[in-house]
């Protein structure tokens, strides 16, 4: 018996709510949100750089990529309020000489979300004996159900983002010479990892805005197989200086200005700027394998899709069991 | 032998796991699993599901692969093309796209076997060897108090040797009988599985069943001219050899028997190679041996009421008995040539009895016209099958009523004239039913041996004598001990009685057309396309006691091959009459000297020398040469030829002309 099956048992009503998939799994490490202060490192404004083809990309022999997931659902509720079970995981897939990926580190979390306080004592009581993980919240928001699930989300991610950065944490600790760590999202979280000469941040959603006037223009213009200037990065929720810049994987005329634009995040260093067309190199030949059927699969690079994968590979089923039918049952 | 399982053997690792999806469900008779992508098992491969784990502890499913297929996370074959941008030579990716192994594997056997359920999504493992013989429920007969296991070969994946058996009650009678074997000419597959099984026959066939023989008949080439004599083996053979507990040896006892040739005395075989040849024996019947089976070579048209009832009138009152024919004369007909005698006199007889009026055209209430035409059918076979039957003279057969436990009699008719092929056959198969059914062969069980029975049993096509032999013993001789192993090319063609009372059917490599005849739609494409590109040394196994078709891999027969054995010895050109006689009496009796002989039959009439030859190979004295010398007479000087009134007999009619 699960805990929200316990507390049902006590009373709490059965609820089947799960959040739409655009505010779901995926998105949450690497929301980029607001206007942030750049610095241009290099070149005197913003410039677009081809970078190099395919064939003459040097891609490391040896790479790990990190990415995360979360689920969440309400299952229950007291009254109005909402109970939510949450289940976050990250893992770390090293690919080989072969091209092969291999887990190497993975965490998972599956937790309640439960604002105790507000909670009649007999469901908080059965609720704090049956369920093994809980992450409290505050209780100010209940009689505005959107916003408290608006808050959910939040600690949901927070809690993610937790993990994958104890992951990468570890994994920067023990990273070979040679061997280069990609992150889906910021890198700048963790200060270690932020400083690290071999670890990058791939970002794919660009709610934060770095540049303004022709600079923005030329970033989000920017053609195919195309790098900006690097600038640096600062301030905000982004606790280390690190520097940036954006790089198109795919043709955008056609489709949207963010298509196939991705932010790069690297550690603030001189070499960081003399590599940077290099790097970018590299990941315009991780395009491929295409990172298909992820609908944003412009965006994103297979190993970390694979990743997510297999993460979701391992997640728990019953959130998305109960989205299977919403529609009134019948008296039998 | 295989050992039992032993309870303290490590448990094995997991080379697999069952998935099961609502389109995809593991069943009782079906599961689907995966493995890493290096994997060493393959179509055929034989593994075991475990249900611990699962909840279903204890239960265990055997299953063999039959289908396996490979993908990647790939969503359609187009963003593949995208990713490498159009180019092929782009196509190489830094990572490789996730990929699954996924079989399908039939159900060989469940334990416990009830309740029979769906296969419980436990992990997958190699079979090993106790698992093979649970698998293929050669436990029952391989560990009782009286085997009947009889290895076929072995079954290999992923470098693992696990011998395979079949039962003895199933493959020779009285459960089940008889072999089938299909696959594509020139492979050497056929002709090998049947000599490497007929040495695991006679090695493993079980005291408590009694004596057994095999009996085949060779016909085309060389292919069992050689039974007796070693062939190549390499290391490997050996040792499979030696995992199945079968000598690698020649037969021990193999008698070869050939007709002779047009002349009467030259062999009329590829084992004619002097070190060889004394070991064949001359196969000659007589009228005797062959009017029982006149129906044989007389075509349908020919066997109508009337000609049926002259032939049994011929052979309950005639043959072998002093017949008075009417007309004044005594006959006592033996011999074709008595036999030519009697009807020349009976139309002699009509003809002065008519005194050249018509109207006395009937003998013993038999029409001339029908005695007409049994006369030219039955006179006809001794020159179509001359060297097989003989004008005159004692037969030379096989030893009836002594035949002798392990050994393999080999009749060679691959170059006698087709309707020869059929009255070998029709007789050789007719005399061992009819000792078999009365117990008097000398064996408990004979193994027969036909190769092409495309030719022989076709599914199409008038009906044969030999056909209906042939559907005969594949209907009753599991009850009598008479067990038929037969070969063709495409077993879709073979007359389907004779291939569905085959209780174990081999199958080499195949014609792809003949794998897309309705007869094969029970097996997977993917076994359809491992039997089209089978090596030389496997076969697919069908077996009674086999739920699945078990693929196997069998040595080399310890013999040497048709092709080979024409090499070694190579057939040695027809001698001159005389040399022939010679050779013929050396080989009875070493201490006849050639000079002796060629004086002997110097100037004489060859008929009498074949005749006397005839006499000698049928006596076997202990003096051959004065037997010989005995039986062919003082040499008379012929008398010139007396006038004499020559009776005209009147040109025989042919059938077109027929009165009636």
């Amino acid at each position: 018996m699960t805990w929200w099956q316990a507390l049902i048992d006590a009373g709490a009503v059965p609820a089947a709510f799960v959040p739409p998939p655009a505010s779901r799994a995926g998105l949450g490490s690497d929301i980029d949100a607001g206007t942030e202060r750049a610095d241009i490192v290099e070149d005197g404004e913003l410039q677009a750089h081809p970078v190099p083809d395919r064939s003459a990309a040097r891609v490391p022999a040896a790479v790990s990529f990190l990415a995360g997931i979360e689920r969440w659902s309400v299952v229950a509720y007291d009254g109005v309020v909402q109970i939510v079970s949450a289940y976050v995981a990250a893992a770390i897939r090293r690919r080989d000489e072969r091209g092969r990926l291999h887990t190497t580190r993975e965490r998972s979390r599956a937790f309640a979300v439960a604002p105790l306080q507000r909670m009649k004592p007999a469901l908080r009581q059965r609720l704090e004996q049956m369920a093994p993980d809980l992450e409290p919240m505050d209780g100010d928001l209940v009689e505005q159900p959107a916003r408290y699930l608006e808050r959910v989300e939040s600690t949901v991610r927070r809690v993610r983002a937790g993990i994958e950065r104890e992951l990468a944490d570890a994994c920067i600790a023990g990273l070979p010479p040679e061997e280069w760590l990609v992150l889906d999202g910021l890198l700048s979280r963790s200060p270690a990892v932020a400083r690290h000469p071999r670890a990058l941040g791939v970002i794919k959603s660009h709610g934060a805005q770095f540049l303004e006037g022709r600079g923005l223009e030329r970033a989000l213009t920017l053609p195919a197989g195309h790098r900006t200037s690097v600038f640096a990065v600062r301030g905000g929720h982004t606790r280390t200086e690190v520097y940036s810049w954006y790089l198109r994987l795919w043709p955008w005329e056609g489709n949207d200005l963010l298509y196939g634009l991705l932010r790069v995040e690297a550690r603030a260093d001189r070499e960081t700027v003399a590599r940077a067309t290099e790097l970018s190199g590299w990941l315009w030949a991780e395009r491929a394998p295409l990172a298909t059927p992820a609908t944003r699969w412009d965006r994103l690079l297979y190993p970390l899709h694979n990743v997510e994968e297999y993460l979701s590979a391992l997640a728990p089923r019953q959130p998305q069991l109960r989205r299977v039918s919403r529609l009134p049952k019948t008296g039998t | 032998m295989i050992a039992r399982p032993d309870k303290d053997t490590p448990p094995p690792t997991p080379i697999g796991r069952v998935v099961a999806t609502e389109l995809k469900p593991a069943t009782p008779h079906q599961f689907h699993f995966w493995t890493a992508t290096e994997t060493s098992i393959g179509i055929g491969a034989i593994v075991k599901v475990g249900g611990d784990g699962t909840g279903e502890a204890g239960r265990v499913v055997y299953g063999v692969v039959t289908d396996g297929f490979a993908y990647s996370d790939l969503a359609t074959p187009l963003h593949d093309v995208v990713g490498a941008e159009g180019d092929p030579t782009r196509a190489a990716a830094p990572t490789t796209r996730q990929e699954i192994r996924y079989w399908t594997a039939a159900v060989l056997r469940q334990t416990p076997e009830e309740p029979l359920q769906p296969v419980p999504l436990g992990q997958v493992y190699l079979a090993a060897d106790a698992d093979v013989a649970q698998a293929l429920r050669m436990d029952t007969f391989l560990y009782s108090a009286t085997p009947t296991a009889i290895p076929i070969g072995l079954y290999t994946s992923a470098g693992h040797e696990a011998p395979v058996y079949l039962d003895a009650d199933f493959l020779l009678g009285p459960e089940a009988a008889h072999l089938n074997i299909s696959g594509v000419s020139g492979l050497a597959t056929k002709t090998s599985a049947v000599e490497f099984l007929l040495g695991s026959i006679f090695a493993h066939f079980p005291a408590h069943k009694g004596r057994i023989a095999a009996l085949c008949f060779n016909v085309k080439g060389p292919d069992l001219c050689f039974l007796d004599q070693p062939g190549d083996l390499s290391d490997e053979d050996r040792q499979r050899y030696q995992r199945l507990g079968v000598p690698p040896t020649p037969f021990e006892r193999v008698r070869f028997y050939a007709p002779l040739k047009a002349d009467g005395v030259n062999l009329n075989t590829l084992r004619t190679h002097p070190d060889l040849v004394s070991d064949v024996e001359p196969l000659t019947w007589g009228l005797q041996e062959v009017v029982d089976f006149a129906e044989v070579l007389l075509n349908k048209d020919d066997i109508d009421a009337k000609a049926d009832a002259f032939i049994d009138f011929l052979r309950d009152r005639v043959l072998g008995r002093t017949f008075d024919d009417g007309f004044g004369g005594t006959h006592r007909v033996q011999t074709f040539a008595d036999l030519d005698r009697l009807f020349r006199s009976i139309f002699d007889g009509l003809e002065i009895a008519s005194g050249g009026r018509s109207g006395s055209d009937t003998w013993r209430t038999h029409h001339i016209a029908t005695i007409r035409k049994v006369r030219n059918r039955l006179l006809n076979i001794s020159t179509r099958c001359k060297g097989l039957v003989t004008d005159d003279g004692p037969s030379s057969d096989l030893p009836w009523k002594e035949f002798t436990d392990r050994t393999v009699y080999v009749i060679d008719i691959a170059n006698v004239d087709p309707l020869g092929q059929d009255l070998v056959f029709a007789r050789v198969v007719s005399k061992l039913r009819e000792q078999l059914e009365r117990r008097e062969l000398g064996v408990d069980a004979v193994v027969v041996f036909v190769d092409e029975l495309n030719k022989y049993a076709p599914g199409d096509g008038s009906e044969t004598y030999v056909k209906k032999m042939l559907l005969d013993i594949s209907e009753r001789g599991r009850y009598l001990g008479m067990a038929l192993f037969g070969a063709e090319q495409f077993r879709s063609q073979v007359h389907r009685r004779v291939v569905g009372n085959a209780g174990t059917q081999l199958f080499g490599r195949m014609d792809m057309d003949e794998l897309a005849t309705p007869g094969y739609q029970v097996l997977s494409p993917a076994t359809k396309s491992k039997l089209a590109t089978l090596p030389i040394g496997e076969l697919m196994v069908r077996h009674p006691h086999f739920t699945q078709p078990i693929f196997v891999r069998f040595p080399k027969p310890p013999v040497l091959r048709g092709r080979d054995g024409v090499g070694r010895f190579p057939p040695a050109a027809d001698v001159p009459f005389e040399d022939a006689v010679v050779r013929q009496l050396v080989r009875l009796d070493r201490r006849v000297r050639p000079n002796q002989v060629k004086d002997l039959i110097a100037e004489r009439e060859q008929d009498d020398v074949r005749r006397a030859l005839a006499a000698v190979r049928h006596t076997r004295p202990d003096d051959v040469l004065a037997y010989f010398r005995k039986v062919l007479g003082s040499r008379v000087v012929p008398a010139p030829a007396l006038p004499q009134a020559q009776h005209a007999v009147p040109p025989l009619n042919t059938i077109s002309d027929e009165p009636y």
